[in-house]
């Protein structure tokens, strides 16, 4: 039934309204993962962007949508925070885009503060964002399993936010205690501006230390806080770089597999890895895990990923991403191997579909009892093929399309 | 090929369509959002082009996506080595036309170029004939739509209940092959046009002016407003949906259950029987069914092409002519023939369901900015009085058995305009029906869909109504003004209400997708009607006989004649409301023949309740 060849004297009927797999409204699973809600977050931000900016460039601003009454005196500020948000969302889409909980977090918290400018305004521009909020909120809420990253910063990440942190609190809670000794300094506002013009170097001069003590106060501010600055960008910023141009030279990073999601993992390296990976095809991602001895050059113009690691070790897997996998080929040289490597991939995951390669046929049920779900010995296939080739006086080709269809 | 897979053609579509969509997608939300700079730098009219280019190529291009299960048959075809050799245009044309039935291919092109060259030379003739036709067959013909569709409605309500909704289309082990959201969204947009967005507003202020004389109410009355929503109920109620169905059911129980072929003659089996559906009678009601759909929809693609154009008029003042009009129908066939020819599965399936999402999208977005206390009031009044009075408006015709003038206006024209759709749309609810139970065919077909059409009149009608009754908006007198068009209805009301010109928007999209989702479908019935019985219809001629409903428009167009051919696609109704009479009867005799001893939802119920009385039931 899989293959689709049009019999010329099937119905009419047949060829037109009924194929062979059920039609469906919608495929939802396309549209419902993970990676589905990591795009709309990032649509919402564009969208909160233009908004905002929209709403920024109407010269008179009207406030009468339903929040309007709620909201407390002035609400020009509030115009701001379609254009502020957008920044915000689009650094949490990066955060989601690496599957991590707290970005995961943050973003359910944003998105409702996204929808208090639309729900003031209201005007006709408002709507996308505020149907595009809607749409987003449950799918994140959905997949809330996809992102269990924790955020793992490494030490000197953590003592570089940590001391930003403390030299700004330092900064304002310090000049506010002495705003009488500064000139123009009166209030909290004032004093977080002043830490971080001069904490970031720029030093507009229009606050300044008038006492000793305030311009001690100034300096230790300035000593601390530029040295805290310098160093939470070289940790924080610079990695984030190297990264990205590991990445233009071809090397995929281990953030990089964490985007995986359906992909086909190829276990193991072999003779029959190249007409494999043919049948594969591009619709679908590829993740090669060989051993460090195998030449890997030929997959460099395929557009495969390859993890250099030994297939039966766990942490190889799940370097792979095994759990987000949509089926392996376990495809070694050796069946021994085979054997341990359905193993570990079956412990990694419970559900996925395992599929492996018998280097000799008497293996077959060796792999399959070790939890393979199907195992075919591509010598017994060929050895069919060839007499039935032989025989038929077909082309092996054809002879495929048979076998196509038996196996559905 | 373009049916199954993804041809050549299709892909040069897809990487124009894309980028055209993208660009000018981008200049249209740059307009959106940012009005006052942008939109002044560009005229009216070249907003308007963007605007449809970017939904029309937007549509196109979901229409010619793969489906998923095409990616792999796209690797490589050795037949189309094998077909380039033989690509003479004579040898094409030949294998086309031999695959084409003579009587229902060729008489309808002949007798559609005859129309419009007696239109072209003999204009207020043609005109005068048929409008005197037209309504000699309303009036005095009133009391047989009048008694078709209420039987209709009958044996509909009947075989819900009763004990022949059981049988099993295709038999007991059928497994439908279309999950049920897209069989309703599929059949529910083929069913109805872009009329349901255009009349939503309007026709209950239009009765409301001019009160129905069942009610003899005051005009403009508190008790007119009662009447009007009540008859706008009727005229798109349950009644207007179960001509389908009457033609659905029977074309499905003969194609599953006998083995008959897929096509609007089929009706007539349980007179000829199935071997002999291949007679000259078969053939002329294939043509008919051509004939009525062709003239239905290519009549309203051009009134719609107008309308549309007419309500940008009204809104933004972008004045246009007849070529704007064309451009309008051109890219509209454009969109439907790369849905129809993209196949059930891909183009008419994803066209659907963006006409479904969208009309839930605005009908969720007008609830929550329309005034909620009004429309509930209205509506619960009119849907008792439409309860109460379902049955003597269905026989009610004015004087006797002559219809009155307005019931033939109104109620008569309406059950002629669905009974032309009616082959299309029956022989479409049937192709998609294998698998599924009658029962499930006819709540598909009349009670859900019915469903939705009357909560959508309740909705905007009652709106409509409100608003020119407290005098908020005068939507009459902007009607009036655009000389009795109901095109321009919608406007003044949703832009009396919060976020009105968003919705303005919805409702311009949902007219192009709503004709575009019932094109596509009737392209594809047209195609399969006008092919020899033991072909498949081949993309070339869906996409024929898609450009054939499109000049056809334009010639409406550009003649001027919209209103003639609508009367004539009125005309055909006539014939097809005694077919629908005689595929009932045919019906209900196979019924009674092969389909006794079954259970009644009654009977099942009775056994449950009786408990022990009888078990080997049904």
């Amino acid at each position: 039934m899989g293959a689709d060849t049009p019999d010329p004297s099937e119905p009419a009927l047949e060829r037109l309204f009924y194929r062979s797999e059920r039609v469906r409204f919608v495929h939802w699973e396309e549209f419902s993962g993970a990676n589905a809600a990591v795009w709309l977050t990032e649509f919402v931000a564009i969208l909160s962007f233009v908004t905002g900016l929209s709403n920024l460039s109407q010269p008179d601003p009207a406030f009468d949508g339903p929040l309007a009454g709620a909201l407390p005196a002035e609400p020009v500020f509030l115009q701001f925070t379609g254009v502020l948000l957008a920044f915000v969302l689009m650094l949490l889409v990066f955060g989601l885009r690496r599957r991590k909980r707290i970005a995961w977090y943050l973003t359910l918290a944003v998105l409702p503060l996204a929808t208090v400018l639309p729900l003031t305004t209201l005007r006709p521009m408002d709507v996308p964002l505020l149907l595009a909020i809607l749409l987003t909120l449950p799918l994140l809420l959905v997949n809330r399993s996809a992102f269990d990253r924790r955020l793992e910063l490494s030490s000197l990440q953590i003592a570089a936010l940590s001391s930003i942190i403390g030299v700004g609190l330092y900064g304002t809670v310090g000049s506010y205690a002495l705003r009488d000794q500064f000139g123009g300094l009166e209030t909290w506002s004032d004093s977080v501006y002043y830490v971080i013009v001069t904490v970031a170097t720029v030093g507009y001069g229009d606050i300044t230390p008038l006492t000793t003590e305030a311009k001690w106060f100034s300096l230790s501010v300035i000593v601390f806080g530029t040295g805290a600055f310098t160093v939470a960008i070289g940790a924080l910023i610079v990695p984030a770089i190297e990264k990205r141009i590991a990445t233009a030279f071809g090397t995929m990073t281990p953030t990089e597999l964490t985007l995986l999601e359906d992909h086909v993992l190829v276990l193991g390296h072999d003779d029959i890895t190249e007409p494999l990976l043919d049948e594969l095809g591009t619709e679908v991602d590829v993740v090669v895990v060989a051993s460090d001895g195998d030449d890997t050059g030929e997959f460099d113009d395929r557009n495969v990923t390859v993890v250099t690691g030994d297939p039966t070790l766990a942490e190889t897997l799940d370097e792979a991403r095994i759990d987000e996998a949509a089926g392996v080929v376990v495809a070694t040289r050796d069946d021994a191997t085979d054997v341990l490597t359905v193993l570990a991939a079956r412990e990694a995951n419970r559900a996925v579909r395992i599929v492996a390669a018998a280097n000799d046929r008497e293996h077959v049920d060796k792999l399959e009892a070790v939890g393979a779900d199907e195992v075919i010995s591509p010598m017994e296939i060929g050895g069919r093929f060839l007499g039935r080739s032989v025989l038929d006086r077909t082309s092996a080709d054809s002879l495929f399309d048979d076998a196509d269809g038996d196996t559905e | 090929m373009g049916l199954q897979g993804v041809g050549p053609v299709e892909r040069v579509l897809r990487t124009l369509l894309g980028p055209l969509c993208l660009l000018s997608g981008a200049v249209v939300a740059a307009g959106f959002f940012f009005p006052d700079p942008v939109v002044e730098a560009v005229s009216g009219p070249t907003w308007l082009l963007l605007s449809l280019v970017f939904f029309g190529s937007g549509l196109a291009y979901l229409a010619v996506l793969p489906a998923e299960s095409d990616e792999d048959a796209g690797a490589f075809d050795p037949d189309s080595l094998l077909r380039v050799r033989r690509l003479g245009l004579a040898d094409t044309l030949e294998k086309f036309l031999s695959r084409q039935d003579p009587i229902a291919f060729g008489i309808p092109v002949v007798a559609f170029v005859l129309f419009f060259f007696g239109q072209l030379l003999v204009p207020a003739e043609t005109i005068r004939a048929v409008d005197a036709a037209q309504r000699t067959v309303t009036i005095y013909g009133g009391w047989l739509f009048a008694a078709v569709m209420t039987i209709s409605v009958l044996i509909s309500l009947y075989l819900l209940v009763g004990p022949w909704g059981t049988v099993k289309l295709g038999g007991p082990d059928a497994e439908p092959a279309y999950t049920y959201p897209v069989y309703f969204a599929m059949f529910f947009t083929a069913g109805i046009a872009a009329g349901i967005v255009l009349w939503g507003p309007a026709e209950a202020l239009f009765h409301y002016e001019t009160p129905p004389p069942y009610f003899g109410v005051e005009p403009q009355s508190e008790a007119a407003a009662g009447a009007a929503l009540t008859y706008t109920l009727f005229h798109w109620g349950i009644s207007a949906w179960s001509a389908y169905v009457a033609v659905g059911v029977p074309i499905a129980y003969y194609v599953y259950q006998q083995g008959a072929p897929l096509r609007v003659s089929t009706i007539l089996a349980p007179f000829l029987g199935v071997e002999h559906l291949d007679s000259i009678w078969c053939r002329l009601v294939d043509l008919l069914a051509v004939f009525a759909t062709i003239g239905g929809i290519a009549t309203s693609i051009a009134l719609v092409g107008d309308q549309f154009l007419a309500g940008i008029e009204f809104q933004w003042g972008v004045a246009s002519d007849t070529v704007g009009s064309v451009l309008f129908v051109t890219g509209l066939t454009f969109v439907f023939v790369v849905s129809a020819q993209s196949g059930v599965h891909r183009g008419i399936r994803r066209i659907a369901a963006v006409t479904l999402v969208l009309f839930g999208l605005f009908a969720a977005l007008f609830v929550a900015v329309a005034p909620r206390t009004a429309v509930l009031e209205y509506s619960s009044q009119a849907v008792g009085n439409s309860a109460v009075h379902a049955i003597p408006m269905s026989i009610y015709l004015g004087n006797g058995p002559i219809a009155s003038a307005w019931v033939a206006d109104w109620t008569i024209w309406n059950w002629a305009w669905w009974f032309s759709w009616a082959p299309f749309a029956g022989l479409f609810l049937a192709a998609l029906s294998r698998g599924r139970r009658i029962r499930t065919v006819v709540l598909t077909g009349v009670i859900a869909p019915s469903l939705a059409t009357m909560a959508w009149f309740l909705l905007l009608g009652s709106s409509s109504l409100h608003l020119q009754q407290t005098g908020v908006v005068d939507v009459l007198g902007a009607i009036d003004a655009a000389g009795g068009s109901e095109a321009v209805a919608g406007f003044p009301v949703l832009e009396s209400l919060a976020i009105g010109q968003f919705l303005v928007f919805g409702f311009l999209a949902l007219i192009v997708v709503f004709m575009a989702s019932s094109a596509d479908t009737s392209t594809l019935a047209v195609a399969v009607l006008a092919t020899k019985r033991e072909f498949a219809p081949t993309t070339g001629a869906i996409v024929f006989w898609g450009i054939v409903q499109g000049l056809v428009a334009v010639s409406v167009l550009v003649t001027d004649s919209a209103e003639v051919l609508q009367a004539t696609a009125v005309l055909t109704g006539a014939p097809f409301a005694l077919l629908v009479l005689i595929s009932l009867v045919g019906l209900v005799a196979a019924f009674r023949r092969h389909e006794r001893g079954r259970q009644s939802i009654v009977g099942a119920a009775w056994a449950k309740l009786g408990g022990d009385t009888e078990d080997e039931g049904g």
